[in-house]
């Protein structure tokens, strides 16, 4: 267990539920985490399975039917816990936090900067917002950050608008809005999905440098795999508003306890394997948020599947830092042959 | 920017072209012409052929269709509009005295009825689903189907019968001419006329805000940590004002429109009440300037309206 003051966040036994037409849709059902300074968690898992809430949630960036119905989302600023879940939405505490010490990039740049105002602007807000710089400061500063994320000709582009970006500039932007006031924590929701391939590894290095020179901690959300054995320093894999598997990157990566991590690795084709190598797809497709399995909720799709995973698995811990979700996980541990 | 506006109003020149031709044309097309609109018919009676043929030679309208249509917008561009058939007054003379009546009222209403519209229309977005939200939709709906000559009749029953606050009629008295004793003549002509697209501007800022509201840039605004109004107002709506200035622009010609029956319904003396007399006595030099002039208004509000949307939505200058 990492000491608490090596951590930027951490997240307790959160439930963050939807409530539409009068029926609910768990789907945050009891996660807990934790984002180290410094270090890359990345939360993986297929579409809807609750990784994009469990970022608003820790943001309060959660829409009007939604609220945190139990569990602490704790940030450990310098000066002392915070519990973000007690704060109001927009309140003024929780709109200190925002952009300041937690900043947020989203999955599509193309949508996510207002288009009737300059690149320029729109980093500025934060700044204005969180700092008390000039406005002659605050233009500087703003030159410097797109300098920083390698957009050339700064102190012209920073007057441009949004529609005049490429889609990897415009994400470059919105990093050096999310960085502009030094956050601790950066939460990236598939940052790159809507780029291409080339773009992707360049955001990504720029994330790792930053993470490196601000220790900011970075929490990323993606379903990419090659990104997770790339940049992450811990892996939590995430199944119907669960976290199934959790630990570091090698842990995870390496020797996958979990039927659904395990099904999830051997789905993906790996480069330089050839044309032949044996990709076997997870069978069948998520249930009905609405309709869940009583148990295991993976046990309608797993390969493994026992009476006992009609009971939902206690969350077990072993190796230190690896932590599943499964009755089985004994026969799937790597000397358990 | 500025070659963008440049372009607009060189684009300006063969609408106008064009339209004068239309206006010209169908004057063209009505029965008789300007000599047998002149002479009364017990005369034309009594008149040859040859006599006509004289008379028209006179006011050359045995020339070509497209030689007169040639001569008349030559006098039209160095300011001639002809006579009114009426009294044979100057048609600029009309023009100068109607014209600031007509501005003043439309103008009021068009101010009315943006500012009123935009700020119940982004109100109601933002308190949606509240009863303050369904009641102004409920008036709204109202405010766009009754007709406005209802609405005038109505306002003039109660404010100036009944309640004898507000005159009946007119823009002002002789002898009193100091903007306080204008007031009270505008107010109800201009509420009315602005009654209708005060309700139309409101319904859509609404919908355009509320569309605005769930766009991602919002979100983005949100997790930067500003305070709601500035989401709400700074990034919300502003991008909502982009339709809401395009449906004010297409109103506008409904704006001139609505302005000759209100001006009918409180004598107040503006184009549109001469208007409704030129086509009464068949005065058609009149009719076809005041035509040819409502165009003129609407292209030029069409173009301060594209300016306007340049102005706000930096991705319409490059287009």
């Amino acid at each position: 267990m990492p000491r608490t003051q090596d951590v930027a966040l951490s997240v307790k036994n959160l439930k963050t539920y939807f409530y539409t037409n009068n029926r609910c849709n768990k789907a945050v059902n009891g996660v807990s985490f934790e984002i180290r300074k410094g270090k890359t968690l990345c939360i993986v898992g297929e579409s809807g399975c609750g990784k994009s809430v469990t970022a608003s949630t820790i943001m309060q960036l959660l829409p009007a039917l939604s609220r945190i119905e139990q569990g602490q989302v704790t940030y450990h600023s310098d000066s002392g816990d915070v519990h973000i879940e007690k704060l109001q939405r927009d309140g003024k505490e929780m709109r200190a936090i925002r952009g300041s010490e937690i900043a947020m990039i989203f999955q599509d740049p193309m949508t996510a900067l207002n288009p009737v105002y300059t690149i320029g602007f729109q980093i500025g807000e934060s700044l204005k917002y969180h700092t008390d710089l000039s406005t002659k400061e605050i233009r500087e500063k703003t030159i410097d950050l797109l300098r920083g994320m390698g957009i050339s000709l700064p102190e012209m582009r920073v007057d441009d608008y949004p529609h005049s970006y490429s889609g990897g500039m415009r994400q470059r932007a919105m990093i050096a809005m999310a960085m502009s006031c030094n956050p601790k924590i950066l939460i990236a929701d598939e940052p790159t999905t809507a780029l291409d391939v080339t773009i992707q590894s360049q955001i990504f290095e720029l994330m790792d440098k930053l993470k490196a020179e601000n220790e900011t901690a970075i929490m990323l959300i993606t379903h990419d795999m090659g990104v997770v054995a790339e940049l992450a320093d811990d892996v939590a894999v995430m199944y119907m508003g669960n976290i199934v598997e959790a630990g570091t990157v090698d842990q995870v990566l390496r020797h996958p306890v979990h039927p659904y991590t395990r099904a999830l690795l051997k789905s993906i084709p790996v480069l330089g394997r050839g044309r032949n190598q044996d990709i076997q797809p997870i069978a069948g497709s998520t249930p009905d948020p609405y309709d869940r399995p009583i148990g295991c909720q993976f046990a309608p799709r797993c390969k493994h599947r026992i009476e006992a995973c009609d009971v939902m698995p206690q969350e077990v811990t072993f190796n230190g830092t690896q932590r599943v979700m499964c009755w089985r996980y004994k026969e799937f541990l790597p000397d358990a042959g | 920017m500025l070659t963008y506006v440049i372009r607009r109003i060189l684009l300006l020149i063969p609408m106008l072209l064009t339209i004068s031709f239309l206006v010209y044309t169908a004057l063209e097309l009505t029965p008789g012409d300007a000599v047998s609109a002149l002479i009364n018919p017990e005369l034309a009676s009594r008149l040859t052929e040859a006599q006509f043929y004289e008379l028209r030679e006179s006011y050359g309208l045995n020339k070509s269709f497209i030689t007169r249509y040639g001569i008349w917008l030559g006098n039209v561009m160095q300011g001639n509009f002809g006579h009114s058939l009426a009294g044979g007054v100057p048609i600029s003379t009309i023009f100068l005295d109607r014209l600031p009546a007509t501005l003043e009222l439309s103008l009021v209403a068009l101010f009315f009825s943006t500012v009123l519209g935009c700020i119940l229309g982004t109100y109601s977005a933002l308190k949606r689903g509240s009863i303050t939200d369904s009641s102004l939709t409920v008036i709204g709906m109202v405010g766009v189907s009754i007709p406005e000559f209802f609405f005038g009749l109505v306002a003039l029953l109660i404010f100036a019968l009944n309640l004898g606050w507000l005159p009946v009629g007119g823009r002002l008295l002789p002898g009193y001419e100091t903007i306080w004793d204008r007031i009270p003549h505008i107010v109800m002509p201009a509420m009315v006329l602005s009654l209708m697209m005060t309700a139309g501007v409101m319904r859509y800022a609404r919908s355009s805000m509320l569309d605005a509201l769930t766009r991602d840039f919002i979100t983005t605004a949100r997790s930067k940590g500003l305070p709601e109004w500035r989401i709400n107002l700074l990034h919300g709506f502003r991008v909502a004002l982009t339709p809401v200035v395009v449906l004010i622009g297409f109103r506008l010609p409904v704006l001139i429109g609505g302005s000759v029956i209100i001006e009918q319904v409180f004598q107040w003396p503006g184009l549109g009440n001469e208007f409704i007399g030129a086509v009464r006595g068949s005065d058609y030099p009149l009719v076809m300037m005041i035509a040819l002039f409502s165009v003129f208004t609407v292209l030029m509000a069409s173009l301060i309206i594209d300016v306007l949307t340049a102005l706000i939505d930096p991705r319409v200058r490059l287009s």
